[in-house]
């Protein structure tokens, strides 16, 4: 405490006058940035949604509160309803599948063994794999009649193709991609996990089962609730495996928000409505961040 | 009763190593699938196999030959652009997180707020709104359009913040006594002590940027400029016939990131970290 109160004031010390404007020359080039490429664009998202737009994105008739308010005709929409029930049933699954995954690959390289090193390598792998070169190798795996999963299956099965299959396939990919964040964070948590936990509930005669449940489910906790989080905001940010697997199809069967608003931006030219998606898609993930950020006060240990 | 529990221990070790192939299988097979289809002549591929009798790089040598589909080139423009980008950010992070760090100016708290407060919005948000920024100034299918929109980063500020925070305030007096201007200070100074913290950022940024999907698919219509994510989807809509030639470019995209992932291991890894953390 006392040395942090010595380095304050040292750096009163050498306080400039308020004129000194050096500082905001090293900050600069970041503000530009931010300012032209996030504040801007992000204002400019907002004022979009409330207006039509002609076909080069340009605002023409201002329509909010009217009854071609961009939101209302959204919400009016039974398109959009199911945009948003795919998006949820998708994001749900990816977030607690990642999380299944990850979990499962940190108990089963908790401890040491011969190779164990090139097991924890596969697992994290993939974070290094672009989304759209996955749904490539995806594509192939799950190519109706030359593919890997029916010629093991002996089906001919058009998975994204077919309503029943389409969303589960996304679902299976995004999983698939997401599993390498989840066993690198899972297992960070695992190796915090005091060992004296473990002694305790070995001594007390608990089983391999009992201790996962009652030790180390409890013990990271916190860092199984950041890992949803971490999937969640990620699954609704979703686009190429959809763009390159489904196309949002069959009917709106993986019709998630992204790729609504890409639809109604660059097929339709509905850059107005388009604009009023991605307010929508802001507030969802920012209620979610919000909800992080309350638990992570609440004492939520690291 | 000593032996009994080394001996059982090593079986465990052993279970172990048997319990990991199942999800070790899910996580490898569709990987060492592509690359074996990509070594296959068509007529294999089509008959459903699904290791190649014999090993042809027919489908490689095709992908970078054919000039329709220009594969080399993309692949330069996916270097240029990840290497800009990651470049750019160590340049204006470094010198915004300095600033956070060892400068004391009016606002500065409101500033990083407003830094941080970027972390927020996630890029497909924004997205339009840049594309039609892109459009207004003629960017459309350019460099420009395909790297400075990325030249900082929330994450990249914070990850060099924290770590120049680490460094004794008492270097700094010293060398402001001696004279030395806070460009020279940072230049050399803080950017060789901070190394660690640099190579966790370069890796980071290089890898998502050479992965990046979407904004090139938006801001490129030309082959001169489309990058190697797009190059790999557009083999397989040009020939859809060839599933070959489509896997042996998803190999050689994968080959770059492999790479990092392998040679760069752990400032990936921390990159990783600090950027989900707060992300």
């Amino acid at each position: 405490m006392g040395k942090s109160v010595e380095v304050r004031g040292a750096r009163g010390g050498i306080k400039r006058p308020h004129f000194w404007v050096e500082p905001y020359l090293f900050l600069l080039p970041s503000l530009l940035v931010f300012g032209m490429f996030l504040y801007y664009p992000f204002f400019r998202t907002i004022f979009l949604s409330l207006f039509l737009t002609n076909k080069t994105g340009q605002a023409k008739i201002f329509v909010a509160f009217t009854e071609k308010d961009n939101y209302l005709v959204l919400f009016q929409s039974k398109s959009f309803w199911a945009s948003v029930g795919v998006t949820f049933r998708f994001v749900f699954a990816v977030a607690f599948g990642g999380l299944v995954i990850g979990l499962t690959s940190s108990l089963l390289t908790e401890k040491k063994y011969l190779g164990s090193n090139f097991t924890a390598a596969v697992y994290a792998m993939p974070i290094a794999i672009a989304s759209a070169a996955a749904s490539m190798t995806f594509k192939m795996v799950l190519h109706p009649t030359n593919g890997l999963l029916n010629n093991l299956l002996g089906t001919q099965i058009n998975f994204t193709g077919d309503k029943r299959y389409a969303l589960a396939s996304v679902i299976g990919l995004t999983i698939w991609l997401t599993s390498g964040i989840n066993y690198i964070f899972i297992s960070a948590g695992l190796r915090n996990v005091p060992a004296e936990l473990y002694d305790s509930a070995a001594v007390d005669g608990a089983g391999y089962w009992r201790r996962v449940w009652s030790v180390t489910i409890p013990s990271i906790s916190p860092t199984l609730f950041f890992q949803i989080i971490i999937n969640t905001i990620g699954a609704f940010q979703s686009f190429s495996q959809i763009k390159l697997l489904t196309e949002g199809g069959p009917g709106d069967s993986t019709n998630v928000m992204v790729w609504s608003i890409y639809m109604d931006a660059f097929r339709n030219f509905r850059f107005g409505a388009a604009a009023a998606r991605s307010v929508i898609l802001f507030l969802i993930v920012l209620v979610i961040t919000i909800i992080q950020f309350r638990f992570e006060k609440r004492g939520v240990n690291y | 009763m000593r032996i009994h529990t080394v001996q059982r221990r090593r079986l465990q070790n052993l279970g172990r190593f048997v319990l990991n192939i199942p999800l070790m299988l899910v996580i490898l097979i569709p990987l060492l699938y592509t690359f074996s289809i990509s070594v296959m002549p068509p007529d294999e591929i089509y008959g459903n196999h699904l290791i190649p009798t014999s090993v042809k790089f027919t489908n490689y040598v095709q992908a970078f030959t054919n000039p329709y589909y220009n594969f080399p080139r993309m692949i330069l423009n996916s270097f240029i652009v990840a290497t800009t980008v990651m470049l750019g950010q160590m340049v204006t992070c470094s010198l915004a997180a300095f600033a956070f760090s060892f400068l004391e100016f009016r606002g500065k708290r409101l500033l990083f707020l407003a830094v941080l407060a970027t972390m927020m919005v996630p890029g497909e948000v924004t997205i339009i709104a840049n594309y039609l920024t892109m459009m207004r100034w003629g960017w459309l299918d350019s460099y420009r359009a395909l790297t400075f929109p990325f030249l900082t980063s929330a994450m990249g500020v914070f990850l060099l913040r924290q770590y120049y925070l680490t460094f004794a305030k008492e270097l700094y007096e010293a060398a402001k006594l001696d004279g030395c201007s806070n460009l020279r200070f940072l230049g050399s100074i803080v950017v060789p002590l901070s190394r660690p913290a640099l190579g966790a950022l370069g890796a980071y940024v290089f890898l998502n940027t050479w992965n990046q999907y979407m904004w090139p698919l938006l801001v490129t219509n030309s082959r001169t400029y489309r990058t190697v994510q797009i190059g790999i989807s557009m083999l397989y809509d040009i020939d859809a016939v060839s599933l070959g030639l489509m896997m042996a470019g998803v190999v050689i995209v994968i080959v770059p990131s492999l790479s990092i992932f392998v040679f760069m291991n752990k400032q990936l890894i921390n990159g990783l970290m600090s950027g989900a953390v707060k992300g």
